[in-house]
C-alpha cells in the first residue's frame, strides 16, 4: 500500500541532506556526560536488591534447600526457592520445545551457575550476606560434559524425562549430493572444533521488577535487547494476561545477542511479589554473566567434506555438526545452529549441499545468541575447506574463490539451502581488496619472510552476512513467530516538530540517529527538529527491535511507511486549502506544493498546525491528527519446504577480507601484520555507523579467532569465570584495517540498504584462521581448533618440528 | 556492621558520608553520592569502566574501598563539562564517533584525561599504553584512537 523508495533519489527532497551522510549521533550527548539511564542508574522508592545463589555443581540432585537462616538476617525482606518457581511459573519455553526447566532449580541442578535460591534485601551487600546463609544439600551426579559421549545411547541424562540427550537431529539434503561426490575429481574431508565464545557487552544484564499485588500486574525496567518479545515470554511464564505485563527498555551497554535476561527478570518478579510489591533490582555481576548469563555461544564439533573438480570448482558441500547446547534449550542456541542455512554455501554457487545437524544437551551453561547468530563458525569451516582444496590443486586461494563465486548477473540467486540472495558483486569486492592489499606484492613479502624462517601467512576470505530475518527463518527447528514487524509512529506537533515513537531501547548501533536522518529528509526538516522516543511494550507499535542485522532495514521501512501515510494526510489538508484534488499536490523539500502551481505551497509544519488548530479548514475525511503508524515486514515470506528451504533473510551483504599474520614459532603467538576490508552492505544510510559496525565486529572476530574461549573441565566446572581468564581484545590486539566499500543496493529493501549490524564477525575468524593455516603450511600441520591460542599453536608447531 | 566516616571531594564538591568499611569506592560514588556516570563492568579491575581520577591519577574504583579515598580529591565524568560546555575530550568522542553503546566511555575519557594532562602530544604507542587497561566491546578502538588524537589537538594551546 505504501510507496517503495528504491534509492535515496526517491526521497521527497531535492538533495538528501542527512541520509547517506556520516552525521553525528543523536544518542551521544547523554552518553558522553554520564547521563544515560542505564538500569543500574535507576533507583525506585522502596527498592530492594536481589542476590542469587548459584549451583556449585554441574549435575546434582537437590536434597534440601533451607533459607531460614537467610530469612532471619536483618534487612532481608524476601527469599525465593524452586518451590516458589514451581508454584508461580511455567517451565521456560524452549527451542526445540520441551527442554526447559524452572528459573530456580527444583529436582536437580544441571550446570554450574544455575540459580538455586534468591533473596531480596535492603542492599546488595546484605543480600550477598544472606546468600551465604542458605543451606543446600546436594547429591552429586555424574556430570555430562563431553558432547560426543552425551550423544551416545546409554549416556547419563541431563533431563530424566527424555529418552536421551539428543535435543534435535536431522539431515537436510539439497540437490544431488551423492552424485556430486561420486563424480568429483577430488574429495576433501576434515574435522574442526569451535569452542564456546560469547557476547560480553561491557554492561551485564540488569532489571528492576515490580509486581503490583492488588492489580496483579508486572512492570519491569531493564537492559532488554527486545523488550516487547521478552514481555510476551514473561506473560506466558507467569500465566498473566499479556497486557498486564509492562516492559520498559533502558538504554543499555551493548548486547550482541546477550541481553535476554528471562531468569533474572522472573526471579526479581517473584521476589517483588513476595515483598508485597516493593521493586526489586538485580544487577548481574560479571562472574554471574560469564557462568550463568546469556554469555556463551557456539560449542561446535564439525566434520566437513567438499567435492571438487580438477579446475577447482566445488560441486558439493557436506557439513556434519554436533552442537553442544548445554543444559537446556532456553537460550536460542538452536537458532544459531539453524541460521547457517541462510548462507550455507557462502558466496559460492554450490548447488548440492547437506547439513547433518545434531543438538545435544550437556551439563554446561545453556547456549545463547551472539552477534552473527551461528554462521561465523560455519564460515570458518567452509573457508578452511576452500583453502585445503586450493593448496592440493595448486590454485591460489583468491583464484579458487573467484572460480566459485555466484556471478554478478545471477542475482537474485537462490542458494542450495533455499535462501535468496538479493544482490552482490563478489568478484568486484575481491578485485578491490586485492588491489588495496597489492596482493601479489603481499605474497612476495610472505615468501621473503618464509625465506628468513618466519611463519607468515595470508588469508583471503569472502563471506555473506544474512540480514533481516523473518518469522519463517527458524520454524524448521521449532521457533515460531520470531521476526515480527517493526513499527514506528510518526507525529508532527503544532510547532512543526517531528517525533517518532519506537519500541526498541538504545543499544549502541545508532538507530535513533538513522530514524532521525530519514525523517529530517522526508519532511525537509533539520535533524534538530526530530526526536525519537522509546515507548514501552504496551504503547509502542508492533516491534521486535535489534537482532539478526534486521533493524536498519526494518526501521527504514517503518519510518518511510509511516511518513508516507502522514504525508497523504497532510496532502489532503493542502489540497482543500488550495482548492485542488489531493493528486494535484506533492510533498517536496518540506513543502506541500500544487504540482502545476509551484508558488501555491504550504509547509509541513503549517499543515500539521492547521490540522491541530483549525477544524474548520479540514477536509471531511481527515481527522485532526498529524500522526501515522506503519509496521514494516518483508514481502513474500512463506513456510519452509520439507527440506527446510525457505526465503528467510531478505538481504545478503558481502565482505571480502585479506589478512596477513605472523606466528612466533617460539611462543605460538599470532601477530596481525596487515588487514584489508572491502564491505558491501548496499546503500549506506549512515556510513559512519556502518564503519563502526565493521570495526567493532572485526574486534570481536579477532577475539573469537585468537583469544576468547569458555573452558569447562571434566567435572563441568567453568575455568574462565573472570576477565583474567576469558580474554577480551584490547587496543593492543585489534588491528586498524584499511577499509573500502562497494555499494550494491538491494532491490528488495527500502532505499536499497542491507542488514549490516553483525558485519565482520562473519568474516574475520575465517580470514585469520586461513592466514594462520597458510603460515603453518611449510610445517605440514593445520590449525583446526578455534581459538588459535598460543598454547594450541605452539603445540602444533612444536610437534611438527619434533616430527 | 560498624560504619566509618569518609570525607572526600568529587569534582570540586565536598562530601561526607558514613559508609561500611567494605563498601567499594564505586558503590559509594554511584549509590551514596548519586554520581552514576561512573560505570561498573567487571568488578574485578580488568575492564576499566569504573576508572576515575584520584588526586590526578586514574584508579579503578571497583577494586578500591571507599575508606581508601578518605581525604582524596576525585574527578569523574560528571566533572568534565564546565558551565554547560563540553570538555574537548567529550567533544572529540562525539565528533570522531568514539563510542557506540557508551558504557565504557566515561572510564576511557578519564584515562585519556590523565594521559593528555601529562603528555599533551602523545605518540601512538603512548596512547595505546594509556588505553591498554580498558576494554571497549563495541568500537574496535579505531574511533577511540581518533578521539584521543582529536582531543589532544583541541587541548593543545
Amino acid at each position: 500500500m505504501t510507496d517503495f523508495l528504491r534509492s535515496l533519489d526517491d526521497l521527497p527532497v531535492t538533495t538528501p541532506k542527512w541520509v547517506g551522510k556520516p552525521i553525528g549521533r543523536v544518542e551521544d550527548p547523554a552518553l558522553i556526560t554520564g547521563k544515560a539511564e542505564f538500569i543500574d542508574n535507576v533507583t525506585l522508592p522502596g527498592m530492594l536488591h536481589c542476590a542469587i545463589l548459584h549451583s556449585p555443581h554441574a549435575h546434582a540432585r537437590i536434597k534440601s534447600v533451607d533459607v531460614s537462616r537467610a530469612a532471619a538476617l536483618p534487612g532481608v525482606v524476601a527469599t525465593l526457592t524452586g518451590e516458589d518457581a514451581e508454584r508461580w511459573t511455567r517451565k521456560m519455553y524452549t527451542t526445540p520445545d520441551g527442554w526447559g526447566m524452572y528459573v530456580l532449580a527444583t529436582d536437580k541442578v544441571r550446570f554450574v551457575g544455575e540459580p538455586v535460591a534468591a533473596v531480596a534485601a535492603t542492599s546488595r551487600y546484605v543480600a550477598e550476606d544472606a546468600i551465604e546463609l542458605i543451606d543446600v544439600e546436594y547429591e552429586p551426579l555424574e556430570p555430562i560434559v563431553d558432547a560426543f559421549a552425551a550423544a551416545q545411547p546409554g549416556s547419563p541424562k541431563v533431563f530424566d524425562d527424555h529418552d536421551d540427550n539428543i535435543m534435535y537431529k536431522r539431515l537436510f539434503s539439497w540437490g544431488e549430493v551423492e552424485n556430486a561426490f561420486a563424480n568429483a575429481d577430488h574429495v576433501y574431508t576434515e574435522t574442526f572444533r569451535w569452542n564456546r565464545v560469547g557476547a560480553n557487552p561491557l554492561e551485564t544484564f540488569g532489571v528492576i521488577s515490580e509486581w503490583n499485588i492488588v492489580e496483579n500486574t508486572l512492570t519491569c525496567r531493564g537492559s532488554f535487547q527486545t523488550p516487547s518479545y521478552i514481555a510476551m515470554g514473561r506473560a506466558a511464564t507467569f500465566r498473566l494476561p499479556s497486557n498486564k505485563v509492562r516492559f520498559i527498555g533502558q538504554p543499555h551497554g551493548g548486547s550482541f545477542g546477550g541481553k535476554g535476561g528471562g531468569r533474572g527478570t522472573d526471579i526479581t518478579a517473584m521476589l517483588s511479589r513476595k515483598a508485597n510489591g516493593r521493586p526489586v533490582k538485580w544487577i548481574e555481576d560479571r562472574m554471574e554473566y560469564l557462568s550463568s548469563g546469556g554469555s556463551q555461544a557456539w560449542d561446535r564439533h564439525y566434520e566437513v567434506s567438499i567435492a571438487v573438480k580438477d579446475d577447482g570448482v566445488v560441486t558439493a558441500l557436506r557439513v556434519k555438526l554436533l552442537d553442544d547446547m548445554g543444559a537446556t534449550a532456553e537460550g536460542f542456541g538452536a537458532t544459531g545452529a539453524a541460521k547457517p542455512m541462510a548462507s550455507f554455501t557462502g558466496c559460492y554457487a554450490i548447488q548440492n549441499a547437506e547439513y547433518d545437524l545434531t543438538l545435544v544437551a550437556t551439563n554446561k551453561l545453556p547456549a545463547s545468541p551472539y552477534r552473527g547468530m551461528g554462521p561465523p563458525p560455519h564460515n570458518f569451516v567452509l573457508e578452511q575447506m576452500m583453502d585445503i582444496a586450493a593448496r592440493d590443486l595448486d590454485i591460489d586461494p583468491a583464484e579458487i574463490r573467484r572460480r566459485n563465486f555466484i556471478p554478478a548477473d545471477q542475482f537474485p540467486y537462490i542458494i542450495a539451502s533455499g535462501n535468496e540472495y538479493d544482490s552482490g558483486e563478489y568478484e568486484a569486492a575481491l578485485d578491490r581488496v586485492m588491489e588495496m592489499a597489492d596482493y601479489q606484492q603481499l605474497r612476495r613479502e610472505q615468501e621473503a619472510a618464509q625465506a628468513e624462517g618466519r611463519l607468515a601467512g595470508i588469508g583471503v576470505v569472502s563471506t555473506i552476512e544474512p540480514g533481516v530475518f523473518d518469522w519463517n527463518a527458524y520454524t524448521i527447528i521449532g521457533t515460531r513467530g520470531i521476526g515480527i514487524p517493526e513499527g514506528v509512529t510518526v507525529s508532527i506537533d503544532t510547532m512543526g516538530k517531528i517525533t517518532a515513537r519506537v519500541g526498541f531501547p538504545l543499544e549502541g548501533q545508532g538507530q535513533y540517529t538513522v530514524a532521525s536522518q530519514l525523517l529530517a529528509d522526508y519532511f525537509g526538516a533539520d535533524i534538530e527538529d526530530v526526536r525519537v522516543v522509546l515507548a514501552d511494550n504496551l504503547t509502542a507499535p508492533p516491534n521486535f527491535g535489534p537482532g539478526g542485522s534486521r533493524l536498519g532495514v526494518a526501521l527504514t521501512g517503518a519510518v518511510l511507511g509511516a511518513s508516507a501515510r502522514l504525508r497523504d494526510k497532510l496532502i489532503k489538508v493542502a489540497a482543500k486549502l488550495f482548492e485542488v484534488q489531493p493528486e494535484d499536490v506533492e510533498l517536496m523539500d518540506g513543502e506541500l506544493r500544487v504540482k502545476a502551481v509551484p508558488e501555491s505551497k504550504l509547509s509541513v509544519g503549517n499543515a500539521a498546525a492547521i490540522m491541530l488548530n483549525r477544524s474548520d479548514m479540514l477536509p471531511d475525511d481527515v481527522d485532526p491528527s498529524p500522526e501515522a503508524t506503519f509496521a514494516w515486514t518483508a514481502p513474500g515470506r512463506v513456510e519452509p519446504d520439507e527440506q527446510g528451504r525457505v526465503k528467510s533473510y531478505l538481504t545478503a551483504a558481502n565482505a571480502c577480507h585479506i589478512v596477513m599474520v605472523q606466528i612466533d614459532s617460539g611462543t605460538g603467538k599470532v601477530d596481525i601484520l596487515k588487514y584489508f576490508i572491502v564491505d558491501d552492505c548496499g546503500t549506506r544510510l549512515n556510513p559512519a555507523n556502518v564503519d563502526g559496525m565493521v570495526q567493532g565486529a572485526l574486534a570481536q572476530g579477532v577475539g573469537a579467532a585468537l583469544l576468547e574461549e569458555y573452558v569447562y573441565d571434566d567435572d563441568g566446572q567453568l575455568l574462565t569465570a573472570s576477565f583474567m581468564d576469558y580474554l577480551l581484545p584490547t587496543v593492543h590486539e585489534v588491528p586498524i584495517p584499511e577499509k573500502d566499500a562497494l555499494v550494491t543496493p538491494s532491490p528488495f529493501t527500502p532505499l536499497g540498504a542491507k542488514g549490516a549490524g553483525e558485519s565482520a564477525i562473519h568474516t574475520t575468524p575465517a580470514a585469520i584462521m586461513c592466514a594462520i593455516n597458510d603460515a603453518l603450511l611449510p610445517l605440514g600441520v593445520r590449525a583446526k581448533e578455534v581459538p588459535a591460542s598460543p598454547n594450541r599453536l605452539w603445540k602444533l608447531i612444536h610437534d611438527a618440528q619434533q616430527a | 556492621m560498624p560504619s566509618r566516616d569518609v570525607r572526600l571531594s568529587v569534582n570540586g564538591v565536598s562530601y561526607e558520608a558514613s559508609v561500611e568499611p567494605r563498601m567499594t569506592l564505586v558503590d559509594m560514588l554511584r549509590h551514596e553520592l548519586g554520581l552514576t556516570g561512573t560505570h561498573v563492568g567487571c568488578e574485578h579491575g580488568v575492564c576499566g569502566a569504573c576508572t576515575v581520577l584520584m588526586d590526578g591519577r586514574a584508579v579503578r574504583t571497583c577494586i578500591m574501598l571507599a575508606v581508601q579515598a578518605d581525604g582524596a580529591e576525585l574527578m569523574t565524568v560528571e566533572g568534565l563539562a564546565k558551565d554547560g560546555e563540553l570538555h574537548p575530550i567529550q567533544q572529540a568522542f562525539m565528533e570522531e564517533r568514539g563510542l557506540q553503546c557508551g558504557f565504557c566511555t566515561p572510564g576511557f575519557m578519564m584515562s585519556i584525561h590523565e594521559l593528555l594532562k601529562a603528555t599533551p602530544d602523545p605518540t601512538e604507542e603512548e596512547v595505546k599504553d594509556a588505553l591498554g587497561g580498558a576494554i571497549c566491546r563495541c568500537t574496535g578502538y579505531e574511533a577511540i584512537l581518533q578521539s584521543v588524537r582529536s582531543a589532544a589537538k583541541k587541548m593543545r594551546p
